[in-house]
């Protein structure tokens, strides 16, 4: 951040705030995160401010939305990183930032699914990410800060899955058999209509962190969107999402202890049946966004060699659809 | 020089980059140098097992499925799973030995 915009974001920041340290973190190809060090009174603050690349057309959530949905998990008890802060005047460092407190542990997911200790061991870190799944779910349509998200459409959610997917495939406008037969059978299987609640909808390993006790934060807020509890389920428990290994709730335990701790904190039972028919979306929706990222590079608009090999990635999540429809 | 085919030659060049330079990198060099061994593993499977054999006419196909025309078409869904691990056998090593 240039000399420019750091006095800009000094200025904005309430007077008992003085900007101690700040680097750009890694990742992020559309948004941007700094690690941002502030001190107040004496005492230390560790934040990170999220903003957008400069000069993207951004066509993900914005910034506002993405904290909005940050303060509503936080306010239902789920653990994310704390929204503190929002700014959309442009005048201070040129982009819509917001702040949020800097959480302690680590994310990658290979390393969370070969550790028998990160999160407090297997059993724990499966019965929070179930808790956590079931405070995510107590948020509900009615929520008026969360009115900007598009309302459910009036069917069940899997046939909306299954509308859209269909949608995707006709703008890409290759033929795409085996994902047809995959949404074929989704058609003629979905479950009736569940209630519908907030679904994160990218909730997977790789996306929280842990320190060695236990979950820090559940990241990645911005596919979030009103849905039936089991999609959520079923991304985490996809095989695609278990980095190959065999723990079936997300690489990291036992299905059934995270369907019984979602179980007690909600209340609510949870169907089997339907958690498998989101594992086939799941892999049927990995697919179409890999086929989307190979096409980029393919096209030549935006040659990456990642996104290149992600197009390889595609044939084993066919094979799994193949393996869990016929 | 008529015995080193390509799928070869990408082979002992993966094997360099793995023992010889790979160890050398950290970081994000290390992290796309392990990217390009991938790719170069997929070119040298495609060399070797040629390329898969498509449906016939995909589209069509693609537009029965989704119309119920094929509706528990055991003989399709065999078909469709072969060529899904056709497919792995070039994309991804532990897919093929997987499944």
């Amino acid at each position: 951040m240039d000399d420019a915009r750091r006095a800009g974001l000094a200025a904005w920041l309430p007077d008992s705030f003085s900007i101690v340290g700040m680097a750009l973190m890694s990742g992020g190809a559309i948004q941007q995160n700094w690690q941002l060090d502030v001190v107040a009174d004496g005492t230390p603050h560790a934040w990170v401010l999220r903003t957008d690349q400069p000069a993207t057309l951004s066509h993900s959530r914005p910034r506002a939305h993405e904290f909005a949905l940050l303060q509503e998990a936080f306010a239902a008890g789920v653990a994310v990183p704390e929204p503190l802060m929002l700014c959309t005047d442009l005048c201070v460092i040129g982009t819509p930032f917001f702040i949020m407190r800097r959480l302690d542990g680590i994310a990658a997911a290979h390393r969370i699914v070969r550790s028998e200790s990160l999160g407090g061991g297997r059993l724990a870190l499966v019965a929070e990410l179930g808790r956590a799944l079931a405070r995510i779910h107590t948020i509900r349509p009615a929520s008026a800060a969360l009115a900007f998200l598009s309302p459910h459409p009036n069917m069940p959610a899997g046939m909306r899955f299954v509308t859209e997917m269909r949608a995707h495939l006709d703008v890409a406008g290759v033929a795409q058999p085996i994902l047809e037969w995959g949404l074929r059978h989704l058609e003629r299987h979905a479950p009736a209509s569940a209630e519908i609640v907030l679904c994160h909808n990218d909730f997977r390993t790789g996306n929280y962190m842990v320190d060695q006790t236990g979950l820090t934060g559940v990241l990645d807020w911005e596919f979030a969107g009103w849905g039936d509890k089991h999609e959520d389920l079923g991304w985490l428990c996809a095989r695609c999402w278990r980095f190959g290994s065999p723990h079936e709730a997300g690489g990291v335990g036992p299905r059934a202890a995270l369907y019984a701790a979602y179980e007690d904190a909600s209340g609510q039972r949870v169907d089997d049946d339907a958690v498998r028919f989101w594992e086939i979306a799941a892999t049927i929706r990995w697919a179409v966004i890999a086929l989307s990222q190979a096409r980029r590079h393919m096209s030549g608009t935006e040659p990456s060699l990642e996104l290149a090999l992600t197009g390889h990635i595609v044939p084993e999540l066919e094979r799994d659809i193949m393996l869990a429809t016929s | 020089m008529t015995d080193l085919d390509g799928a070869a030659l990408l082979d002992i060049a993966r094997q360099t980059l793995l023992a010889d330079i790979v160890p050398a990198l950290s970081g994000d060099a290390r992290f796309k140098a392990l990217m390009v061994a991938n790719a170069m593993a997929i070119a040298a499977r495609q060399a070797q097992y040629g390329a898969v054999a498509e449906p016939a006419d995909a589209a069509a196909l693609a537009a029965a499925i989704r119309a119920g025309l094929r509706d528990g078409d055991k003989d399709l869904a065999q078909t469709l799973l072969e060529l899904a691990r056709a497919r792995c056998r070039i994309s991804s090593k532990t897919a093929e030995k997987a499944g």
